[in-house]
């Protein structure tokens, strides 16, 4: 039997190897079309940042414009541009800001590593929120509780989460001083975990709180459609106990939407995040990248599009992965 | 300088007008100062692309590097010339020449004497390149005869006034020679990290939080400043920062930093004041230009029509809550020294609006326009977009059709200024109190440079304006140049190819501990060398 478990074990790793490689080979076209659709659209978009940087340096002479032109490879077709711009990717190169003044990688690496925390922070608390919730939800289902899961899922998910961020702000910064009103460390503090944690609660909440609406929401539809399938009748017809049955072969099945929904919803906390770093001045890449757009700092832009791309394929291969491991069904597929 | 354009003036909106400046400000005259305290301090906008650009930048880098660079001279609230980094100037006895004795005693943050190669340096590889290049048109160079002394040298007689106000220009700062000299200023990594004269030492920049600036202890202004740190902090959302100023995490807003309900509601508590004063220096307005190279609006009458069609009061009270007044000409009213009201001025009256289009040969046919105008509103402030939808519905009472559209900035700026694709263009300036060249570039042909963004983007050009404004350059008498200034604003305004639809009053919002400030006519830009705490 021991044999017979090892060769199913490692069956699986290598299946788990095969789709690693299967994505990855697929993310290389992926991430080739996300760089020249986003380049296309930037190139759409009227006014460059060359209109700015004139405008915000007072650049009277018509030469200085027609060489910065030229230092910027502006004066190249579009298609030349965009070629040079793969060729440097493939050297590692997201070419330079003009604005932060230093290169790309340097200016997203400043502000990357806050908007990770912010993430990983939120769905975090929108996964644990919205699967106990919508656990209990299902499990009480038709009573008071149900109902006030059901409520509270249906405000956070229409309450704007600026709006929202600001109401908590009002209330646990301004009234009950409990909490920071922005940043992400106390000004001239010591910068640890603790203090970064503290900061990091209001919009954890903010940004959370709309996801933790949704996956409440499919646990609950979720959990009721699997307690009906024949396997759970089995489990109980066995003599397991509710609690069992309902972690062990509910839970466990009834996850795989909600699963799906998070890889599918990376790009979408990540864009969240825009609006929540700018209410609570978290020094993420949301507030970089709005920035960038509306400076044309088409570089910074481009270099965030293939960094978010890189982040949702990386989710969805672990989304993948995740897969695999909660329904070892889908190896056979 | 309309290099402040890029402030975020969301809350140009202010409402307060109706319930007046609230607070008190006379405490920090019943006070003695006190030394120590750490001052957070936040401003309208967002945060800048680096602490230091040396050709200006907008207003964002021009707040954060005021604290830490200095100018040869400064203007106070009476309107008078001080000198900062120089003690004193004087015109050669044909005004080509102005001969500056430099402060002596003074050093920079790594501890290095500042000198007259400073001084020269800054004046010929910054100001004349970037920061002053489209005033120094006349400039002929610049020497230190001896260790106190420079000698500014133009080909053109220069004004007194027009030579004090280059001194104390917003972004003309003395940069040290040892840091910058063989390099390229734009990119010199000392900007972001500067090294300079003023009365606090860089710290720290926390990219998408704040700066943190200490004390500069071996300041020349002996006894200053008083704080031991000033921290300058961004949150980019004005609810936000009212937030952060009532649970007491920033104590000073410049530049209109909450919205007009929230300055209400700080001030009621009594723990914050709100003032006008410190912008008088940097009046902002919202312009409307008409394009002249479209054959409709080359006429006068035409032009003329569509300030008379336009209810500039509504706009003040409806989109600024009353926290602006209608424009009457290209020199700003808070301009002591140059400003006059007897100028052409239109007031709202459709009527006679109708009556200039008719006279213009675009009379009304039944239903039909009289023509149909492409009307562009910047949209890098809110409000133009709204005055945009107050200027159609002023126009479509005369019966002229109207296409309005309000792109984003760097659109704004092409339609504007490069490509020249409107009929009418609501948009903005920021003037000092010198005309020359920030106001009149605007109305001469020399200001018409296809892509150069905040010059004469109407087209509009005359001679008989382009010999007043090179008169209004080179005359050093202050009656006679008062009164070339003056003809100016007459022909200008009557001609109104670019006039202020409105200018803007600015808002600073302070916790009453914060003590004297707001005592510069340019606040945002001043060096905050003697706030303080209480």
């Amino acid at each position: 039997m021991a044999s017979i478990a090892s060769t199913g074990a490692s069956a699986r790793q290598r299946a788990a190897l095969r789709l690693l490689g299967r994505r990855l080979v697929q993310a290389v076209p992926l991430l080739l079309g996300v760089v020249v659709i986003n380049f296309c659209l930037i190139q759409l978009a009227p006014g460059s940042f060359l209109e700015l940087m004139t405008a915000e340096n007072q650049v009277s002479d018509p030469a200085t414009v027609e060489l910065l032109r030229k230092t910027y490879g502006l004066d190249d077709p579009i298609w030349m541009q965009l070629l040079k711009y793969i060729w440097a990717l493939l050297h590692f190169d997201f070419g330079f800001s003009y604005r932060q003044n230093m290169p790309v990688i340097e200016a997203i690496g400043v502000h990357l590593p806050a908007t990770l925390l912010l993430m990983v922070s939120s769905i975090t608390l929108a996964m644990t929120v919205g699967v106990a919730a919508g656990v209990v939800a299902s499990m009480k289902v038709r009573t008071f509780w149900d109902s006030l899961v059901s409520v509270a899922a249906m405000f956070f998910y229409a309450a704007p989460s600026f709006w929202l961020g600001i109401m908590l702000i009002v209330l646990f910064s301004v009234k009950l001083g409990w909490l920071p009103v922005g940043g992400m460390a106390t000004i001239g503090g010591d910068g640890g975990m603790l203090d970064i944690l503290h900061h990091l609660i209001l919009p954890t909440l903010a940004l959370g709180l709309f996801y933790a609406a949704i996956y409440t929401r499919v646990m609950r539809s979720s959990m009721l459609e699997v307690s009906q399938a024949d396997f759970v009748r089995t489990a109980r017809a066995k003599g397991l106990s509710r609690n069992k049955v309902t972690i062990a072969h509910v839970l466990r099945n009834a996850l795989l939407p909600v699963v799906t929904i998070l890889g599918v919803q990376m790009g979408t906390v990540l864009a969240g995040s825009v609006v929540i770093e700018s209410v609570f001045s978290w020094p993420g890449i949301g507030s970089l990248l709005f920035d960038s757009v509306s400076s044309r700092n088409y570089p910074v832009v481009l270099g965030i599009m293939v960094l978010g791309s890189l982040v949702v394929i990386v989710a969805n291969i672990a989304v993948d992965l995740i897969y695999m491991w909660l329904d070892p069904r889908i190896e056979i597929r | 300088m309309t290099a402040n354009f890029l402030i975020g003036r969301r809350l140009f909106g202010a409402g307060i007008a109706a319930t007046g400046l609230v607070g008190s400000m006379t405490t920090s005259f019943a006070q003695a100062p006190k030394k120590g305290g750490t001052l957070v301090a936040t401003w309208g906008g967002g945060e800048p692309q680096a602490c230091y650009v040396p050709a200006g930048g907008g207003s964002s880098p021009t707040f954060s590097s005021s604290q830490l660079f200095e100018r040869l001279a400064s203007r106070n609230m009476n309107g008078d010339f001080e000198g900062e980094l120089a003690e004193s100037w004087k015109p050669a006895a044909d005004f080509k020449s102005y001969t500056v004795k430099i402060r002596k005693g003074v050093k920079f943050h790594d501890g290095k004497d500042m000198g007259v190669d400073d001084v020269v340096y800054s004046i010929n590889e910054i100001w004349k390149k970037y920061a002053a290049a489209s005033a120094l048109t006349d400039f002929a160079g610049v020497e230190a005869p001896d260790a106190d002394t420079v000698v500014v040298k133009f080909t053109k007689p220069v004004p007194e006034f027009f030579f004090a106000s280059l001194l104390c220009g917003t972004v003309n700062y003395i940069v040290p020679k040892h840091i910058y000299a063989g390099s390229d200023p734009v990119t010199n990594p000392a900007n972001n990290a500067p090294i300079a004269t003023g009365p606090y030492k860089f710290k720290e920049w926390v990219r998408g939080s704040h700066f943190e600036y200490v004390r500069n202890d071996a300041y020349w202004r002996n006894g200053f400043p008083y704080l031991d740190r000033l921290i300058i902090r961004y949150v980019r959302d004005p609810a936000g920062r009212a937030a952060a100023m009532e649970a007491g995490d920033i104590q000073i807003g410049v530049f209109n930093p909450v919205a007009p309900p929230d300055i209400k509601r700080l001030t009621a508590t009594g723990k914050f004041v709100a003032t006008d004063k410190g912008y008088e220096e940097s009046v902002w307005a919202t312009t409307m230009e008409c394009n002249t190279r479209n054959p409709i609006f080359a006429k006068r009458e035409v032009r003329e029509a569509m300030f008379f069609a336009v209810d500039r009061n509504l706009i003040a009270k409806t989109v600024y809550y009353g926290y602006a007044r209608p424009g009457t000409g290209p020199i700003f009213s808070p301009n002591k020294t140059f400003f006059t009201k007897d100028t052409f001025s239109t007031a709202f009256d459709p009527k006679k609006a109708a009556a200039l289009l008719d006279a213009a040969g675009y009379p009304k046919k039944g239903k039909d326009p009289r023509f149909t105008v492409n009307l562009l509103a910047a949209g890098w402030f809110a409000e133009n977009g709204k005055i945009g939808a107050i200027v159609k519905q002023g126009l479509e009472d005369v019966g002229v059709r109207v296409n309005l559209t309000v792109p984003d900035r760097p659109t704004s700026l092409k339609r504007i200024y490069t490509d020249y694709d409107f009929d009418i263009a609501i948009s903005n300036q920021a003037n000092p109190s010198e005309p020359v060249p920030s106001t009149t570039q605007y109305f001469t042909s020399d200001g018409i440079k296809k892509g150069i963004p905040f010059r004469n983007a109407s087209g509009f050009h005359t001679d008989e304006v382009d010999g007043l404004v090179e008169k209004i350059k080179v005359e050093t008498d202050p009656a006679k140049r008062k009164a070339l200034v003056v003809e100016f604003q007459k022909i200008a305004s009557k001609e109104a190819p670019n006039l202020p639809l409105v200018e803007l009053q600015s808002i600073t919002v302070a916790s009453t501990k914060v003590q004297n400030h707001s005592n510069d006519p340019n606040y945002l830009a001043a060096s905050w060398h003697d706030i303080w705490l209480s």
